[in-house]
Parts: C-alpha cells; sequence; structure tokens
C-alpha cells in the first residue's frame, strides 16, 4: 500500500523526520519497504509566465520568449513548443538546474539567440511517459513557485509492506491511527458535514439483501444533479501518488474514500438501475455479467451479485459491471459503501482470477461499523467535486448485525507470554489509544483463575475491552498482548536463553549415519548435489520408473511435473549436463527422497506418499593424470557403494546379479545382506542413455538409507589381536569365466576354515594362456591362528586340502 | 710365515683402500679372510711348524684377522657413506608434480549449511524432527491456523496433487471438512511440528529441516528451497526466550558481534509474531548493497506459538506456551559464501559445487 505522507498530516501530525516515521512504523508491525520523493529530482524548477513569444531570426520551428521567473527581471528563453499563448503560466528549468532524465540546464546558445533556461513539458518533469508540448499550469498559481510544491510533489510515498492479518492499515485513515499511537499525538477525522435536500433518499431506492449471510451490510446514499468531469488536479495528483489511475470524478471519488477509509465505495448511475431497486444476492449457476474489464463473466451459486430488479450490475466486492456504471452523461447517482463475508469475496476474486482494490480489501475484512462515516464521506466530497444534491438519508440495511467482539486481558499473562512485566496502565494506554475501548470490570471467566480465589489485585488486573470492528485480526488475549508488544517495541523485551533442559536426548542415529556416508563418499571423490525433487515425466520414461509417480496438479511447467521415483533421473541429466560443459570426468551423489504412492496413504499420521530417503550416485569418466588416467567403470561404482558400507561397519554384503531397466544387465548388481536388499550399482542401461542423451560410460548406485541403518553398526566393537603371525600363500586356478570370485572364495573360506584368515583376489587374467572360455584367478591367502603360530608343516597340508576341494568342487584346474 | 702375514697385512691395507663399492670391498672380504682366502692359505701352512711356532704365528693370524675385519667394516661403511653421499646428491624428483589419488569431493553449500544449522541448535538441546514432504492440507494449513479462503494463503502459493491419484481414497484428516484432506506439498517444514506435538507430550525441543515446495520461480525463487524450523514448548516459555535463543543462534552462526532486530509481523500460527533481522555480515550494519542500505538482513519468521495450533495439535494453551521460527536455508548460504544468484543452487553445475 502507497502512502502519501502529505496526505497522512491531515489526520495527524507527524512532527518526525521520515527516517524517523519509517522506522516507527517498521518496528511497529507496519513495514516500510520503500520511500520515494517524487518531487526531489525538480529543484530548480519553477513556476514561469510567458510575457512575450517571437519568432527565432534564424529558425522556423523555435521561438524567443520573455519569461517572468519572479526575479523582477525577465529571462530570454529559446522554446521549441507551439502550444501556449502568451500569458500562460509555464514549468521553467532555471540555469544550473538539472532534470529528472539527467538533462542539465546551462546558458546556452542557439542559432545565435542566447537561451537562459528552458521551458518544459510533464515528459522531461519525469511526471508522464509522453507529452505533447508545454506543460500548461493552472493559471492561479504563483510565479516563482517550486514545481514540485506547485504541483504538489513536495511529498513522500511510502511503500508500506501491510500483512494480510492488518486490513485496518489499508487506509491512510487507519496508518494515521497507527501513528498517533507511536507519537502520542491526536488523531483528525476528516469532515462528513452534509446537507440533504428534503426529498428522502429512501422515496428513490429500496435495497433488498437476500443473503445476509455473505452480505452483512448495504447502506446507500442518492445524489442528484451531478456533473461528470475530470478531478480537480490535487485530486489526480494524490491518487496517482498512491497508484491509483484517475478516470473521473465520480470513479476517483470513491477510489479517494476507499485510501481514506479502507471502505470500498461503488458509484452507480441510478438512472440504470432496473426500478431504483437493489437486490443482493447470490448468482444463478451459469448467469453473466459483463465486468468493466469488458469480460463476459459466467457466475456460479459461489458468487455474489448487486442486482437490479432484474439484472446482475457488480460482482459484489471484486468489480462493477460494464452496464450499470457512471457515464459522462450520468446525473444522478445512487453511492453504495457494504460490508461482505470475505471468504465469499476470496473465493469469487480466486475462481474469476480477478484481483482489485476492492477485493484485496473485502477478502481481508473490512469495518462493517465505518459504512455510515464513509458513505457519508464520499456523499460531501462528491458535492464538493461534482455538485448536485444529496438526498435526505442513508438508506442502510444491516441485515447481519455484528456485535463487536471482548476480550480479556490479564495483566499477568503479559508478562508471562512475553517475559517481561508491562504495568496495567501501560497496557490501558496503549489499547485505548488504538482504539480499544474498556467494558467495564467484567469478571474474567477463563479457566486457570477461579473465581473463588480471585483476589483484589488479581481483579484489578484483569481487564475487558472492546475491539474496534476496523481490527478484524484481534479475538483473542494473545491478540491484545501483541498489540501490546508491537506498540512498547519488541526491543523493551530483554532477551533470555531458555532455561535448561532436564535431559540431553541422544543424537538421532540417522545424523551419524548421514555424517559418514557424506564423508566417505567425499573420500571417493564424489561432489554433492541437490536436484529439485520434482522432474520431467521423460526423464523417469528412460528408466521406465514413470509408472505411479505423484503428479503435480498446478506444475510450473511439464519439466517439473512429477515427483521423482528414482534419484537418477536428476543425477543422470547431472552428468550429461556437466559432460556438455567439457568435464572429464564427474562424480555426483545427492541424499534425497523418492516418492511413490502406498496403500492407505494419509490415514491416522500415516504419510500420503511413500517417501524412501536414497543415497544415489553417478560417475563418468576420470580426470587426466600424469600417473595414468582411467575412465570409471563398475568397479569404480562398487567401491563407492563399498565405502559407505564400510564407514557404516556394515559387514556380509553381496552382491548378486541383476535385471533392472535401469542397469545394462552385463554390469549391474544387487546389493544385499542376508534376504535385505540395501540398493544396487551398475553401468547406466544403454536405452535409458540414449533417451537422456548421456555419454557412454556413466556408473550409477542408489542405497536405501533406512535399510543402512537397520544394518549399520554404528559403534563397532572390537575383537582382540591374534598374538601369532601369520602365513601368507597364494592360490591361482583356472576357472570358466562364467564361475564369479565369489563362489571360488566361498569354497576356500569353508575348506580353509579355521586356519584360513582371509582371502583376496589379487589377480584376473583371460587370455590365450589360459584357453578360451577359461579365466585364471590368483588369490592371496593368510593363515592364521588365535591361539598358537602355525606350522609350516599344517599349512601345507591345509592349502593341499583347498586346492584339492577347489578342483574337485569347481572343476578348477591349478594353475601351473 | 711372519713375513706373509706382513705382507698381507700391507697389501689388504692398500687394496682395502682403493676399494670403492660395496661388491669391491665384499670381494676382498673373500680374497683375505675367505675359507680359501690368503689368511687361510697362509694358515694352512701351519701344519708343518713346530708347536711353539705355530702357537705365536696363530696368535698373530688371529690378531690380524681381527685388524683385517675392523678394516674392511670400516670400508664398507666408508664405501656406504660415499655411495649415499652419491644417492643423495643425484637428480631430484619434480616435486611439481601433483599426488596420486583420488581427490576429496564436496559438499552441496545447501546441505552444509542446513546441517550447520541444525548443530548450532543441537547445542542449545534441540532435536531434529523430519517428515512427510507430500502432505495433506490439513497438516500444512489448517492446523497451523491458516483456513480454507484466509488470505493468508496468498503467502505461500502451493502446488497441489491430485488425492486420488495418490490412491489417497480416505484420508482422515483430523478436521475433515474436506478441504483439509487435499494433497499438497508441504509450503514449509511447519506441518512436522503438528506431527511431532501430536505424537509426543511436552515438552518439545526441537527443530525441523527439509525441503519445502512453493509455486514460485523467478530470480529470487526457486519452485524447491529448504528450510529449517524450531520449535519450542512448555510450561511458561516467555518471548524473551524467543529473543535469547534466536539471539545466540545468530552469534553463532553470524559471528560474536552479530546483532539480532525483532520486528511485529504477522504468521497464522504464531502470536505474536516476528521478523527477525541480523545485522549485516557484509558491512557490520553500516550499510551497503546486500542490506541496501539498511544494515540489515532479514533471515528469520518467529513467533508465540498460536493457540489454535497448540490445540489442533492436542495441547492445552492454558498450560503449555511456545515459540517457533523458520529460516531459509538458500537464503543463510548464499550470505555465508558469497552465492550471488540463487538459481545456481539447483543447476549442479559441477564447477559450482567443486567451490565449497
Amino acid at each position: 500500500m502507497k502512502l502519501s505522507l502529505k496526505w497522512l498530516n491531515e489526520y495527524v501530525k507527524v512532527d518526525v523526520s521520515v527516517d524517523e516515521l519509517a522506522r516507527k512504523l517498521t518496528m511497529a508491525g507496519l513495514e516500510i519497504e520503500g520511500i520515494a520523493k517524487p518531487g526531489e529530482g525538480l529543484k530548480g524548477v519553477v513556476v514561469a509566465q510567458i510575457l512575450a513569444s517571437e519568432k527565432h531570426p534564424n529558425a522556423d520551428k523555435l521561438s524567443v520568449t520573455k519569461i517572468d521567473d519572479g526575479s523582477g527581471t525577465p529571462l530570454q528563453v529559446v522554446c521549441g513548443a507551439k502550444n501556449y499563448k502568451v500569458g500562460d503560466k509555464i514549468p521553467l528549468a532555471t540555469v544550473g538546474s538539472e532534470l529528472p532524465g539527467g538533462m542539465k540546464i546551462g546558458k546556452a546558445r542557439m542559432r545565435d539567440v542566447d537561451s537562459f533556461g528552458m521551458l518544459c513539458s510533464s515528459k522531461e518533469l519525469g511526471l508522464t511517459e509522453e507529452s505533447s508540448g508545454l506543460l500548461i499550469l493552472d493559471p492561479s498559481l504563483k510565479v516563482g513557485t517550486p514545481i514540485a510544491q506547485a504541483l504538489g510533489l513536495d511529498d513522500v510515498i511510502f511503500e508500506v509492506n501491510v500483512t494480510p492479518n492488518r486490513s485496518d492499515a489499508l487506509s491512510h485513515l487507519g496508518i494515521a491511527r497507527e501513528v498517533a499511537t507511536l507519537l502520542g499525538a491526536d488523531l483528525k477525522k476528516p469532515s462528513t458535514k452534509l446537507s440533504e435536500s428534503s426529498t428522502a433518499a429512501s422515496s428513490k431506492i429500496e435495497i433488498k439483501i437476500e443473503d445476509a449471510e455473505r452480505c452483512w451490510r448495504y447502506a446507500a446514499r442518492v445524489i442528484e444533479g451531478v456533473t461528470v468531469k475530470a478531478s480537480p488536479a490535487w485530486m489526480q495528483q494524490r491518487l496517482g501518488a498512491c497508484g491509483v489511475r484517475p478516470i473521473n470524478n465520480l470513479v476517483d471519488v470513491g477510489n479517494y474514500v476507499m485510501l481514506e477509509y479502507g471502505q470500498p465505495v461503488h458509484v452507480f448511475d441510478l438512472d440504470r438501475v432496473g426500478g431504483g431497486k437493489i437486490v443482493v444476492r447470490t448468482a444463478k449457476g451459469g448467469e453473466k455479467l459483463k465486468t468493466l474489464d469488458e469480460k463476459d463473466r459466467v457466475l456460479d451459486a459461489q458468487d455474489l451479485l448487486i442486482c437490479d430488479e432484474k439484472v446482475p450490475m457488480v460482482l459484489a466486492g471484486v468489480m462493477g459491471g460494464i452496464d450499470s456504471g457512471v457515464t459522462e452523461k450520468t446525473t444522478r447517482i445512487l453511492l453504495e459503501a457494504a460490508t461482505f463475508q470475505p471468504a465469499t469475496i476470496r473465493r469469487s476474486s480466486k475462481r474469476h482470477a480477478l484481483h482489485s482494490e476492492s477485493s484485496h480489501r473485502f477478502e481481508r475484512g473490512t469495518d462493517v461499523s465505518v459504512i455510515p462515516e464513509a458513505i457519508d464521506r464520499l456523499a460531501a466530497l462528491i458535492v464538493e467535486i461534482a455538485g448536485g444534491t444529496v438526498l435526505q438519508g442513508r438508506v442502510d440495511n444491516y441485515a447481519n448485525k455484528k456485535e463487536p467482539r471482548q476480550v480479556t486481558l490479564r495483566t499477568s499473562r503479559v508478562g508471562e507470554l512475553l517475559g517481561v512485566e508491562v504495568p496495567a496502565q501501560e497496557c490501558e494506554r496503549i489499547l485505548s489509544s488504538l482504539g480499544f475501548v474498556r467494558a467495564g470490570d467484567a469478571p474474567y471467566a477463563g479457566s486457570s483463575i477461579s473465581s473463588g480465589l480471585r483476589t483484589a489485585a488479581s481483579a484489578s488486573s484483569t481487564s475487558t475491552w472492546i475491539v474496534p470492528q476496523a481490527r478484524v485480526d484481534v479475538s483473542i488475549e494473545e491478540d491484545l498482548i501483541e498489540e501490546i508488544a508491537r506498540i512498547r517495541g519488541f526491543d523493551a523485551i530483554p532477551p533470555a536463553l531458555p532455561r535448561g533442559l532436564s535431559a540431553l536426548e541422544p543424537e538421532r542415529p540417522q545424523l551419524a549415519l548421514e555424517r559418514r556416508m557424506r564423508s566417505a563418499l567425499a573420500g571417493q571423490g564424489f561432489d554433492e548435489v541437490v536436484n529439485y525433487s520434482f522432474v520431467a515425466p521423460a526423464d523417469l520414461a528412460a528408466f521406465q520408473a514413470e509408472q505411479g509417480a505423484i503428479a503435480i496438479s498446478n506444475p510450473l511447467s511439464v519439466e517439473q511435473s512429477v515427483m521423482r521415483t528414482t534419484l537418477f533421473a536428476s543425477l543422470v541429466p547431472n552428468i550429461a549436463r556437466s559432460v556438455r560443459h567439457q568435464a572429464t570426468g564427474v562424480r555426483f551423489y545427492e541424499l534425497g527422497r523418492s516418492y511413490r504412492p502406498h496403500a492407505g496413504g494419509g490415514e491416522g499420521s500415516k504419510p500420503v506418499a511413500q517417501e524412501t530417503l536414497e543415497l544415489a550416485g553417478a560417475l563418468y569418466g576420470g580426470s587426466r593424470s600424469w600417473t595414468g588416467s582411467k575412465d570409471a567403470d563398475f568397479y569404480d561404482a562398487r567401491a563407492a557403494v563399498e565405502s559407505v558400507l564400510s564407514a557404516l561397519h556394515i559387514e556380509g554384503v553381496t552382491f548378486e546379479v541383476l535385471d533392472s531397466p535401469w542397469y545394462h544387465p552385463r554390469a549391474s548388481a544387487v546389493v544385499k545382506r542376508g534376504d535385505v536388499l540395501l540398493g544396487t550399482v551398475g553401468e547406466l542401461h544403454p536405452r535409458a542413455m540414449k533417451r537422456l542423451d548421456a555419454p557412454a560410460g556413466v556408473y550409477l548406485f542408489q542405497l536405501d538409507v533406512a535399510k543402512l541403518l537397520e544394518s549399520a553398526a554404528l559403534v563397532p566393537q572390537a575383537a582382540p589381536l591374534s598374538k601369532f603371525p601369520s602365513v601368507n600363500r597364494d592360490l591361482a586356478v583356472v576357472v570358466p569365466v562364467a564361475l564369479s570370485a565369489d563362489q571360488v572364495r566361498s569354497v576356500i573360506l569353508e575348506v580353509g576354515k579355521p586356519l584360513v584368515d582371509d582371502a583376496i583376489v589379487f589377480d584376473v587374467y583371460e587370455g590365450k594362456q589360459v584357453g578360451e572360455g577359461k579365466k585364471n584367478l590368483a588369490f592371496a591367502l593368510r593363515y592364521r591362528s588365535a591361539e598358537r603360530t602355525l606350522t609350516d608343516t599344517e599349512v601345507t597340508e591345509a592349502h593341499t586340502r583347498i586346492v584339492a576341494e577347489v578342483s574337485k568342487r569347481l572343476g578348477a584346474a591349478l594353475r601351473a | 710365515m711372519n713375513d706373509r702375514l706382513a705382507a698381507l697385512a700391507s697389501s689388504a691395507q692398500s687394496e682395502l683402500e682403493k676399494a670403492v663399492t660395496l661388491d669391491a670391498v665384499e670381494a676382498l672380504r673373500v680374497k683375505f679372510l675367505g675359507k680359501k682366502g690368503e689368511l687361510a692359505a697362509i694358515l694352512g701352512g701351519m701344519g708343518k711348524l713346530a708347536p711353539e711356532e705355530r702357537k705365536a704365528l696363530g696368535a698373530a693370524a688371529n690378531t690380524l684377522k681381527t685388524e683385517l675385519e675392523t678394516k674392511i667394516t670400516a670400508a664398507l661403511t666408508r664405501v656406504q657413506d660415499q655411495a649415499l653421499e652419491a644417492e643423495l646428491k643425484g637428480p631430484r624428483l619434480d616435486v611439481t608434480l601433483p599426488g596420486r589419488g583420488v581427490k576429496p569431493g564436496h559438499r552441496h553449500p545447501v546441505s552444509q549449511t542446513l546441517e550447520d544449522i541444525c548443530s548450532t541448535f543441537a547445542r542449545l538441546g534441540f532435536v531434529i524432527e523430519q517428515g512427510p514432504e507430500i502432505e495433506l492440507d490439513w497438516y500444512n494449513f489448517e492446523a497451523l491456523n491458516v483456513p480454507a479462503d484466509h488470505p493468508a494463503r496468498d503467502m505461500q502459493d502451493t502446488f497441489y496433487v491430485d488425492g486420488k491419484q495418490v490412491g489417497v481414497t480416505k484420508p482422515k484428516a483430523p478436521g475433515g471438512d474436506g478441504v483439509g484432506e487435499q494433497v499438497v506439498l508441504r509450503t514449509h517444514t511447519s506441518p512436522v511440528q503438528i506431527r511431532t506435538m501430536l505424537a509426543q507430550k511436552p515438552p518439545v525441543r526441537a527443530v525441523m529441516p527439509g525441503r519445502v515446495y512453493r509455486k514460485d520461480s523467478d530470480q529470487t525463487h526457486t519452485p524447491m528451497f529448504h528450510q529449517v524450523e524450531g520449535l519450542l514448548v512448555d510450561e511458561k516459555v516467555t518471548f524473551a526466550e524467543l529473543k535469547g535463543t534466536l539471539d545466540a543462534f545468530a552469534r553463532a552462526f553470524f559471528g560474536a558481534k552479530s546483532k539480532t532486530r525483532f520486528r511485529p509481523s504477522f504468521f497464522p500460527f504464531t502470536e505474536p509474531s516476528a521478523e527477525v533481522d541480523v545485522s549485516c555480515v557484509f558491512c557490520a550494519g553500516k550499510g551497503c548493497r546486500v542490506c541496501k542500505q539498511t544494515g540489515w538482513l532479514e533471515v528469520l519468521g518467529s513467533g508465540m506459538v498460536h493457540p489454535n495450533v497448540f490445540r489442533h495439535a492436542g495441547y492445552d494453551p492454558s498450560k503449555v506456551t511456545g515459540f517457533a521460527f523458520g529460516m531459509g536455508v538458500e537464503r543463510l548460504a548464499m550470505l555465508r559464501y558469497g552465492i550471488d544468484d540463487l538459481r545456481t543452487m539447483f543447476e549442479n553445475d559441477y564447477r559450482f559445487v567443486a567451490q565449497f
């Protein structure tokens, strides 16, 4: 909301600086987001009068004028405009001044004629976007007056951020009330004095409210004999400064009263109100109304209408109809000031995507008690500006009477909630100043003080307040406490650390888990990414993961329209993008959720969707290095998984082959611990690669964090170390290619029990030397006992037994 | 014989002095002291001597042997030293070549900031609570005192999800008015407050980090961002404690000289409500481009929990009070790391992430 300081000054004397006023309002909850001083750029521009004008001797398009700038000595100024006559008053930019566009005015010589200053158009003064010719000023203005003052531009316009609860502050009077409280000044209300004719308005019009649930109050007045024309300059200027476009005097006065009182009003051409009858009713389904913006609106039973005896005229509280508004020919008018149910206006405004100054106020709640005053003010101003005679009386249909709320305040509660005692007198001073009225010492009916225990002291610190009806936001004790706190200033509350804890809870294990996973992956060279949770359906389809994906009903774009079912739909595009930006090697991981529907979602406290926290990674290529450059492959992805498992001390994990549309079937594995699926790892499926425009050689992994948490040993337990030396022996076997290293290793470990401590694959070889369809696997075996030093004989005996069993069970040949 | 011993001693002396390699010294040891060496050859002829002579010669030979061994050891030490000296003077490595192995990865600034915010509050005894991102309207709005058709809903443009499509057929949102059963992407982490209070008795002292969603996308808004909210509920919790807590946080997070400023504001779920400004971290409050010359940065929303929120969460507002606060993680991360453009946070350019 734009607030004019000059306007504000009509209701309250502001005797502090602009910055101080802004600070006070901000610190009271009406945040000043901007301060504009429109007249500031017009220093050195004054009202001047054209005394004489002649054609320039050397230029057809120029004139040489004699100008009175109030200094007593006429100035010679060369001018290119033609739209003036001698005697006109115009703005003169004097020598030494600078115009808002940045033009510096100096003494000039134009085609051999001296020119002392420049006569200005409204565009040159920065007042309008376009203009033709000089700005011809009001002849009553005094020569020499600074132009900013003459045009009412010597103002300060505050941009006030009014929070949705404070509809009372959507007006100059409302903010004036606040300022009066903050400055301890008096509030002066505008005059609403009227002289009425003897004809009763009620003889000309009738107000019928059919839906009192939605329309609480509707008041009207009638004025006859008005003249529609442009508003006077001061009003146009004031509306313009507050961001409202001037239209004609009747519409402008309506807007003026809205900006003054916060009460939206409407002016009808009474001759276009069929039967002189106003009917407020809900719309019938399918009913139509052409609104002022020339759009045909199809209405439904949610919409509230202002109708005449036959047809709808206005979409109540939102926008007028095009057929009932005032025109240039209008002479008889009906003024409306009404109160509507806020939710109704909000629904209509939302449904028709029509947001107006009027709906903005109504949907936040307006002051039902201000109606008589606002409509009288409207009538008084119209008579002043557009002439005419006000018929006698308001026709005021207050169909749904709203009593002001009463709220009880315990001074003790103020201290309890704020942490600082506020004396009862101060509470009273603040509330009274804000327009709250003491309802007398009504007994407090709250639960925490029983009436039997109430002492004289506690009774005196309890007061009941009648809430001004403009303050739609105040309904409970905490609201009153907030009023007291914000007017005193939050600075007046001393900070205190919260009182001590009775116990310290252990950290959630998941946090430790997350930290360890992150540091394990950092050690593997993975950079963390954070992606949007929603992706393009096509990105899920590339993984055949679009089935059941949760769609957003109102997405911003199709690229962000479905919740991801796999983090790969984010990570693979991350990789592809990096490669397009010339990355040779990338390793990314993300710790985030995937989303799927699940049965019974939303029942009780059950989440709507199944949200699974996943740790997923993607890697591609490698950085080039003098020590050797190798592109990432399956075993780098597996190493990442292993580093995470190792950091969490998860043991007994197996990697088994996997068929999944995510992965290349020849290079992918499921990560299991017993029957629990911890995750998957593998090469991106070539089809997904193509669809996502990803390079070849992208490897992926994903792990289910909840499953990891179940298996993790965050505090591993120590085992005693063997005091005895180990014996190392190598074993190389030639086996069919299809046989896995794990199959061989498990035989070694089983047969070698209890002497074989570990068996590590240290070489894998396929080639001519071992024959077609075969491979050589070399294991380093470590023999060790916890009880004694092993003898060479027993190790040899065990090793021989292992060789024999491996050959026998797996058809392996011991490598020569 | 003694002459031969003397000759051996003298030739050994001169030959050892000439030896410059380990191998040469070793060869001389074999030549003089080996089983078939010169000393052995001399001693081999002792059988022909008389016992006294043999005894005397044996003693002389042993003396010589000891002497030779000492000399050989000295020669060994000398050539080893010479070899080491030579090795030490050899060509130097190119130490400017980079080290071998994988370079450590980097944390995303948002997740790092989020973790740091949470651990700062952990020092004040706050535990971490998390909750669903796809949420019923009731938890996201109604329970937080934002009924349907309330203008406060405009403060947070909402993404909706078709409940039927998700399989939500019979949601039992506690409100039960139909609107609360709509499915939204949570617009703030505040629904976790409600879930936390519904699940446990007071006192509550928790922070709630996570992703939130608003239908808004421009220079300064992304449709997804992160929040950390905090909630402290107990008997007689005061606004003064809210101030103290956030004051402490600001100093711990932004630096010991940071100041806070509390401004009245409006949030439907708190009463009174306050915006919290922190003295500008760039100009220390003097006024600069980042703080738009105000000296203050708006970083937090906060307030005393509204009694209606307590009622919805099953707490008795006459028995407990509490405060809540919330902050946008991206904003803090941008201030902290000097990131100008919010949107770079989610573009995940490898050059961006590698900086942190």
